[in-house]
């Protein structure tokens, strides 16, 4: 293996979502190494994703089509961590992002990695990333909110940051995805 | 030809004479006049008239002493079963010898009570019963493929026929019956002791008006019921037509002692297959293919638990099945096309060996009453491969393997609980203790010979695990009638244990024999499901499914990667599952024109925003899917999802469900947002609507780093794969493709999909600790107003 990313950001991420039981490691694998790799077979996935494009399906007081400026047109993501108590909210997301060559497949790690595939000895689930990633005007809002839904009697809500993404994102190598610890 | 010889084909002749025509003819022999005479053909020769009732009470047959019962047999007419059935027969001997057979039958039933196996006391198969009107010509001459056989000429129509089947007063059958066949040049021979019979055209077609079910014990074989007039309850109808030749062979002796062996060869030369829903059809057309039996079977014997049986035991069969067009809708649009090859032999599973084989019992269900039908099944598909091709493009989903051995039942129940069983109105199939697994190899595209691809995770979109082992239990009960009109029902509840289930397989064998299958496993899966009230119907739509209330909890003791026992596992997950009128709705045609990675209503709009503008025909598959995320009910129901680790161990070393550390998200519903029709509840009938449009197309693959790949190919980061056949590995590399490169770019499956919802909710999400409880971590989280669209290409990888 020649080249090896380490996304600890991403493994972190991983690391705090599943404490002691998931571990997450990105490496970057030539296809020739693939060739030796036991347990093949996966698929390759590109495409688009758009969310929101023109609105979505509510239309009330507070949503509507993209076309009517009054109105928010995103999607609403709301949650609350104190009972009886306020909601974060995601609000007014929307965006389009298209990714190429994203592979998924189950693979048997037995060398390498300096030294730690053969202690490894084990299987993973590869995420292969794709090369590129283009967001197109990604945008949402994060809000506090004193309802989960903006049409409930005494909603009020205070918008925090706004965020917009737009252009190219590279992601390179490999997500690897393996259990650790007590199941 | 010796005098034996001569007797023994005389006894097969009669035997072939009443095979190839439906004539079971005893009876009074009475004059005819000369009018009726003249609307027959001929006007020599002898005539008979009869009008025949006949019945016996029992009619056994013994196979090495073990007997099988057909009970309370009758020959007489359908429409009433104290009168006779009308006979017109017409006897000529012909110039060359040929005797000659004109025959009309009028009103005629014939029909067993009921079938009994010795060693079986209390319970039976239950009856069957035949109705018709015949009118056809029989022509018998000396000949056959050996010159000292016979040739047959048969041809005969039939009219306002019935085939039913009854258990416990209750009873399904095909109703409203027209089928004409022709059959010429069919020859009889002894041949190396075998009675051979080969029929070089069998031509022919059928309609069935209406499948109709009736749970009144004082129904018997009528359309209408007998209390209220109205016509009874129908599954469809069914219409087609087939072009077929057979070559059989029927030999003395069983597996084991007396019995039968029977060897066919048949080809599908055309064939077209039509369901009718009231006025919407589902139709297979241009159907051929073919089929070998090899050492079929049939004797009267014990199956494996030492109950008696018919025991139907096969050698090999394999076939092919190809359906040109799969048409549904109000414009008969096709799906595409399906070929299906097979071979069902004597294999080794997982150490385990499987043969097909059936064993025939009375009895179904022991709550259901003392009729029905208990199939003691083996069976082992060694191989099939199953291809989809849409517009010309063809994906083969390659060697499937399936076994299994286990009890079905078969009922004809109506709506009632017996005995503490719940029992709905329909022919029940009930699975009791049924072992059973498959598995596919992998993907194959363009055809049979083309390398082995990854990729059956594919099938996860339409239900289906690239791989699969279960025990079953459970029922499943197909009503008539549908949402309105004609239609099934269904009713079900399945109990499965200790499953494994593959999310991603690797193949179980790569050319160099069966080997351990990689991937990632569901595994030490309990699923309990039941469904109340589906409805499936034909509409202008497609095919149209529709829930009333279904319900389900999946336990997957380990999600395990690698090995599906063995592997690591990531811990227990628990998903419930509540919904109520859910819906499905599958729809022929793909995606058609699309913009993929930008937007535009044509080629030009779309590849000035960027995207590629693909064209991807008239054929393919659309599902549109609404799923109702019911809150949870007082009775435990409910959407919900369950991750539990650190789990203690008992003292044989198992994982203890429910001793670990769980995150429970809980009560997962859908809304329309607000209480709109003023019941004091949030309405809930927009749920999340899914509509996915597949289609087999040409997708674009690009090479993520320099050098060789997994195959040994060489090509540069960003260059596009092009499939070339002229090339050892079947593809290359090319930095930048021309018109006609871009034509041989890689097949895969093309997914145009939207999801909706108006309100996706999570009640709370708690934190379960074994000693210390529950603690609500999230008290709530809301999504609301998504449109998602996705337009995505998966491409199998090698």
């Amino acid at each position: 293996m020649k080249k090896k990313y380490i996304a600890i950001g991403m493994g972190a991420l991983l690391a705090i979502i599943a404490p002691g039981l998931v571990q997450a490691e990105m490496t970057a694998v030539d296809d020739a190494t693939l060739a030796g790799i036991s347990g093949q077979g996966g698929i390759y996935l590109s495409g688009d994703i758009s969310i929101n494009e023109l609105g979505g399906p509510v239309e009330d007081s507070y949503f509507g089509s993209c076309e009517e400026l009054a109105k928010k047109c995103g999607a609403r993501f709301a949650y609350q961590l104190k009972e009886n108590g306020g909601w974060m909210v995601l609000d007014e997301i929307r965006g389009n992002f298209a990714f190429e060559g994203l592979t998924l497949r189950v693979r048997s790690i037995n060398s390498g990695f300096g030294g730690d595939g053969e202690v490894f000895d084990g299987d993973v689930l590869e995420l292969g990333l794709p090369d590129v990633i283009r967001f197109h005007d990604v945008r949402f809002k994060i809000a506090g909110s004193s309802m989960a839904r903006p049409s409930d009697p005494g909603f009020r809500q205070t918008d925090i940051i706004s965020a917009e993404m737009q252009g190219n994102v590279i992601m390179e190598g490999n997500l690897l995805v393996f259990p650790a610890g007590t199941p | 030809m010796s005098r034996a010889l001569g007797l023994e084909c005389y006894r097969y002749t009669i035997f072939a004479a009443l095979w190839l025509s439906p004539l079971l003819a005893q009876g009074e022999l009475r004059s005819l006049d000369d009018s009726a005479l003249a609307t027959i053909r001929g006007q020599s020769g002898l005539s008979m008239e009869l009008e025949l009732t006949a019945s016996a009470d029992r009619i056994a047959y013994f196979d090495d002493g073990n007997g099988i019962y057909l009970e309370d047999f009758r020959i007489g007419a359908a429409s009433n079963p104290n009168q006779q059935a009308r006979h017109l027969i017409n006897i000529d001997i012909a110039d060359d010898a040929s005797l000659n057979l004109d025959y009309i039958v009028e009103d005629r039933r014939i029909e067993f009570g009921d079938i009994r196996l010795a060693g079986a006391p209390g319970v039976s198969m239950g009856g069957l019963f035949f109705d018709h009107n015949l009118a056809g010509s029989l022509r018998i001459r000396s000949g056959g493929a050996t010159g000292s056989g016979y040739y047959f000429d048969s041809a005969y129509s039939m009219t306002d026929g019935r085939l039913g089947y009854r258990t416990n007063g209750n009873e399904v059958f095909l109703d409203d019956i027209a089928m004409t066949v022709e059959a010429p040049g069919v020859t009889l021979d002894l041949i190396d002791g075998a009675l051979a019979i080969y029929a070089p055209s069998l031509i022919g077609s059928y309609s069935i008006g209406a499948v109709r079910f009736s749970g009144n014990p004082a129904n018997h074989g009528a359309s209408r019921d007998i209390a209220s007039g109205e016509l009874l309850s129908s599954y469809g109808g069914f219409a087609g037509d087939f072009d077929l030749s057979s070559n059989t062979a029927i030999r003395a002796g069983g597996r084991s002692g007396e019995g039968l062996r029977i060897d066919n060869q048949t080809v599908i030369n055309s064939a077209n297959f039509i369901y009718r829903d009231d006025a919407q059809q589902l139709a297979l057309r241009d159907i051929s293919g073919y089929w070998n039996v090899v050492d079929l079977r049939m004797d009267v014997a014990a199956d494996w638990q030492g109950r008696n049986a018919l025991a139907l035991t096969l050698g090999r069969l394999n076939g092919e099945l190809k359906i040109g067009r799969i048409e549904m809708g109000a414009n008969g649009q096709s799906l595409g096309a399906v070929n299906l090859s097979f071979l069902l032999e004597d294999a080794v599973y997982s150490g385990e060996s499987y043969s097909n084989v059936v064993y025939l019992q009375g009895g179904g269900h022991p709550d259901a009453g003392p009729q029905g039908l208990r199939l003691a099944t083996e069976w082992s598909l060694q191989r099939a491969d199953i291809s989809y091709t849409e517009n010309g493009h063809r994906v083969i989903f390659s060697g499937l393997q399936s076994w299994g051995r286990g009890d079905i039942t078969v009922n004809v129940t109506r709506d009632s609980e017996l005995n503490g069983t719940r029992f709905y109105d329909g022919l029940r199939i009930g699975f009791d203790g049924v072992r059973a697994g498959y598995r596919l190899n992998g993907l194959r595209v363009g055809s049979e010979d083309a390398l082995l691809q990854g990729g059956t995770e594919l099938l996860l979109a339409l239900g289906f695990y690239p791989a699969y082992e279960f025990e079953m239990d459970g029922q499943l009960t197909l009503g008539a009638g549908g949402a309105s009109g004609e239609g099934i029902t269904i009713n079900s509840d399945v109990s499965i244990r200790n499953g494994r289930a593959a999310l991603l397989a690797a193949p179980y064998d790569d050319g160099d024999g069966p080997a351990e299958q990689k991937g990632l496993w569901i595994s030490d899966l309990n699923y309990e499901s039941h469904m109340r009230d589906a409805t499936v119907d034909v509409t202008q739509n497609g095919l149209e499914v529709v829930q009333g209330e279904a319900w389900s909890t999946m336990d997957v003791g380990n999600l395990r990667v690698g090995n599906k026992d063995s592997g690591a596992s990531f811990g227990r997950f628990v998903l419930e599952q509540y919904e109520t009128g859910s819906s499905m709705v599958i729809s022929p045609g793909g995606a058609g024109d699309v913009c993929a990675g930008g937007a535009g209503a044509d080629a030009a709009s779309c590849e000035a925003s960027g995207g590629r503008w693909e064209t991807r025909g008239d054929e393919g598959l659309t599902i549109g899917l609404k799923q109702i995320l019911a809150r949870a009910e007082s009775g435990g129901r409910r959407n919900a999802l369950t991750w539990e680790t650190n789990r203690e161990l008992d003292s044989s070393g198992q994982l203890v469900s429910n001793s670990g550390t769980r995150m429970v998200l809980n009560d997962i519903h859908t809304s329309d947002g607000g209480d709109y029709d003023g019941d004091g509840t949030d309405d809930n009938t927009f749920g999340i609507q899914t509509d996915i449009a597949v289609d087999v197309y040409q997708t674009r693959v690009v090479k993520k780093s320099d050098g060789a790949d997994a195959q040994g190919v060489v090509g540069a980061r960003g260059d596009e794969k092009i499939m070339d056949p002229s090339v050892a590995a079947g593809y290359r590399y090319v930095a930048v493709p021309g018109p006609e490169e871009l034509a041989s770019r890689p097949l895969g499956f093309a997914v145009n999909a939207r999801a909706r919802f108006r309100e996706l909710s999570v009640n709370n999400v708690d934190l379960v600790h074994p000693v210390g409880g529950a603690q609500t971590a999230v008290y709530g989280v809301s999504m609301q107003n998504f449109d998602i669209k996705a337009n995505l290409t998966a491409t199998p990888m090698p």
